[in-house]
């Protein structure tokens, strides 16, 4: 789960903010309506299939005691697996996406369901099936009629637990690009929109709490077992109309909405920064305004890179904003090249001949990997390049996410030229990093030179005067196919070339990030102050 | 001589790894009589009611139940014409009153208004009244249970009726009541009744034929009173001493 250090100012921002919050959800409706419906879709088809699938394994284990603690010990373990890692495992089998996030609440679902199936219908005290069997009751009759309703409330609690669970965990569903109110979550920690996070989070803690009240109340009509007195009836048909024709509805309204032609529309990604955001949203939008191709956007993939070049591989994604660093060191695992332009070069020849991908043009701003520290306590130590910081790094904490720590550019080669030795070193989430730093968990944190925040919180960027970090010039990644099918794509997208600089970039994520204003908003102005859309 | 509904031939049965249950009965129950079978525990005799609507399989032996032999019979018709009232009557928790008398009609699929007429007859025979119908079975007293046990087993008319332990759960005062009715309801219906019973006075009051077995077998079987007057050994004799008469 996402874990959110609350400070006095973090209180603050979320309470100082009221107005704001209903003006983010009152601006953002079409947005947060558009997610209310894919957690809908998505907690519902997935509750449907655990339930299928739940019921049927319940029963099985029920008649088949061989394979009882087998079935029963499997999916208690899976159930420990965090479901983080869950999601993660399933990339290479499914992809990211609908399916992925799917199989993985199918699965976790599953526990509760199947274990209060079998122990609901297990639990029937054996007098009552002795009396149905000694009346000249069928084996069916016997299920039916007495098993199956005498266990129905134990099932039901299990069906309750399941589906809040579900509904819960459907919110870590944007993580591996499948939409769903995470996202708003999620978006908001990356922009640091606060407004956008408690909307998210109290949307889906409402649909949560509101199913469970629903299936609640029809709990306990059930235990009273007056589930045939006119009123309840009532309820029962309104609770059918809940779960059943509204999703329908929805699911059909939502699939006409959304899919003009799946296979016309073009996917556009994102990796979980603003920065990426934004880049995606003027690709995005640039697209939908000076072509008739349909755009679906998948922004802020969990993940990054390693989660996006796969889907890119497979045709799940068309097109997504990269930096030349990481996919010259991450993705082709290469040795450093100093020079920008001769790693441009090779990166998109390479990249046409493996994997069919085009790089179309870059953005023109380098946003490179740098160490950060608060200014007062640098220029208080006398640091300015990182060869500086060296001696006295064992008297510094070191915070970064684990990318940094696992690619070939990070922290380990730097570490090794530099001779840098930290006290203490910290494995964080890439968007709580300042945070960290702001409240004194780490000294030092890896920063890329376009963050809004080096500005904001007064942070010194040390000189990397070894040259260790290679260039990352921001660039667009095409599939060929997708270019040969809107041939139009290349000349539009190379429109963007050198378009921002170091400052335009710094600027735009200030815009999103200190400025709390929308990506959408601030891409479109870009857009428009530089004449590409009226 | 009345022709048996019952003949019971030889029967052996053992449970897995465990002494004889049955060793050798022989038993003809005549039709419209009330056996009553007594014993100690462990001596055999549900088993023994139990082989009757082929809840429980045996050994060796014959048994043969209304004119079939009961490998014959297919098991679900041929507990469909045989009643079954268990210890705590086993009333189906999540059904009314109404219901669990139902219950054996609406499975061999009675038609829905010769369902309705049935409950009201039966109704009548047990004293309840139509508010009680709707009532679920924990709202009933230990008694009312058993008597809409007794009901629920009368639904289909059968000719043979097995009463496990019927009033076992119940105070004095109650048990005696159900006993006159059951006695009064064997009179009217003349099914054949089959009791198995712990207690010495129900057995001798109730029965037309008491049935008294010990260690799998049936050491006596014949009137309340030639048993009385005549045990068949000095093991019945101490047996039925404590009985009042």
């Amino acid at each position: 789960m996402l874990f959110i250090p609350i400070t006095a100012q973090k209180i603050r921002m979320i309470t100082g903010s009221i107005p704001e919050f209903f003006d983010t959800i009152y601006q953002r409706r079409e947005y947060l309506y558009e997610l209310l419906i894919q957690h809908f879709v998505l907690s519902l088809t997935a509750i449907i299939i655990i339930v299928i699938i739940g019921i049927a394994t319940g029963i099985a284990i029920l008649r088949f005691k061989s394979i009882r603690q087998i079935v029963l010990g499997f999916v208690n373990f899976i159930y420990t697996i965090p479901s983080i890692a869950m999601f993660g495992l399933f990339i290479p089998l499914v992809g990211i996406g609908f399916i992925n996030a799917l199989v993985v609440l199918v699965i976790y679902g599953l526990l509760p369901m199947i274990r209060n199936t079998y122990t609901g219908l297990n639990e029937v005290d054996s007098l009552y099936i002795d009396a149905a069997k000694g009346m000249g009751a069928t084996p069916s009759q016997i299920f039916f009629r007495i098993r199956w309703p005498l266990a129905f409330p134990t099932i039901l609690s299990g069906f309750r637990t399941m589906v809040v669970m579900t509904i819960a965990l459907a919110g870590l569903a944007s993580f591996i690009g499948a939409g769903g109110l995470g996202q708003a979550i999620y978006r908001g920690i990356n922009t640091n929109n606060s407004s956008l996070i408690l909307a998210g989070s109290i949307s889906v803690a409402l649909l949560a709490l509101f199913t469970d009240l629903i299936i609640g109340a029809f709990e306990k009509r059930v235990r009273s077992r007056k589930l045939h007195t006119p009123r309840n009836k009532l309820f029962t048909a309104f609770a059918a109309v809940f779960f059943i024709i509204i999703p329908l509805l929805l699911f059909i309204f939502n699939s006409k909405v959304n899919s003009p032609g799946r296979s016309s529309e073009i996917v556009v990604a994102s990796k979980p920064t603003a920065e990426q955001y934004i880049l995606g949203e003027i690709i995005a939008r640039l697209i939908e305004e000076k072509t008739s191709i349909p755009v679906k956007r998948t922004f802020g993939i969990g993940g990054g890179t390693s989660n996006i070049q796969p889907a890119m591989l497979s045709g799940e994604i068309d097109i997504y904003p990269e930096y030349t660093g990481t996919a010259w060191l991450f993705v082709l695992k290469k040795k450093k090249i100093s020079n920008p332009d001769t790693l441009f070069n090779d990166l998109a020849d390479i990249y046409n001949k493996e994997f069919h991908l085009t790089w179309v043009t870059r953005f023109g701003f380098n946003n490179t990997y740098t160490l950060a520290m608060f200014d007062t306590t640098a220029s208080r130590e006398g640091i300015k390049t990182i060869s500086d910081l060296a001696p006295k790094s064992n008297r510094y904490r070191f915070g970064a996410e684990f990318d940094f720590f696992e690619r070939d550019d990070g922290f380990y080669g730097l570490s090794a030229l530099y001779s840098l030795n930290f006290k203490k070193i910290v494995e964080l989430d890439i968007n709580l990093k300042f945070n960290a730093l702001e409240n004194g968990t780490v000294d030092i944190i890896d920063a890329f030179s376009t963050d809004s925040r080096i500005r904001q919180m007064n942070l010194r960027t040390l000189i990397d005067d070894k040259n260790y970090f290679p260039a990352y010039q921001a660039g667009i990644v095409v599939r060929n196919e997708t270019l040969k099918k809107y041939p139009e794509l290349k000349s539009l997208l190379e429109q963007l070339n050198n378009t921002i600089d170091d400052s335009t970039m710094t600027m735009l994520n200030y815009e999103v990030d200190i400025s709390n204003k929308s990506t959408e908003e601030v891409a479109s102005a870009f857009l428009r102050s530089k004449g590409l859309i009226k | 001589m009345i022709e048996p509904v019952i003949e019971i031939s030889g029967v052996t049965k053992t449970y897995e790894g465990q002494k004889l249950a049955l060793d050798d009965v022989s038993l003809k129950v005549p039709d419209g009589g009330f056996l009553t079978i007594i014993g100690p525990s462990g001596c055999g005799k549900t088993t023994l009611l139990r082989l009757i609507n082929g809840m429980t399989d045996f050994d060796s032996g014959k048994i043969v139940v209304l004119n079939n032999d009961i490998h014959e019979w297919e098991k679900v018709s041929l507990r469909r014409k045989i009643g079954y009232v268990i210890q705590g009557a086993g009333l189906f928790p999540h059904l009314t009153v109404k219901q669990n008398i139902q219950f054996v009609m609406s499975i061999s699929d009675v038609a829905e208004d010769l369902q309705e007429e049935r409950v009201m007859e039966l109704a009548q025979i047990i004293g309840f009244s139509e508010s009680q119908l709707d009532e679920f079975p924990d709202k009933l007293s230990g008694g009312q249970q058993q008597r809409v046990g007794v009901a629920r087993a009368l639904a289909l008319k059968p000719q043979i009726m097995l009463m496990d332990e019927p009033f076992g759960a119940l105070d004095n005062i109650t048990r005696r009541n159900l006993q006159a009715e059951m006695k009064q309801i064997h009179n009217e219906l003349q099914t054949t009744i089959i009791m198995v019973t712990h207690d010495l006075n129900e057995a001798f009051s109730l029965g037309t034929v008491v049935v008294v077995m010990n260690n799998g077998k049936i050491v006596q079987a014949d009137k309340p009173e030639n048993i009385l007057a005549n045990p068949a050994s000095g093991w019945v004799r101490e047996f039925v001493s404590t009985i009042r008469t």
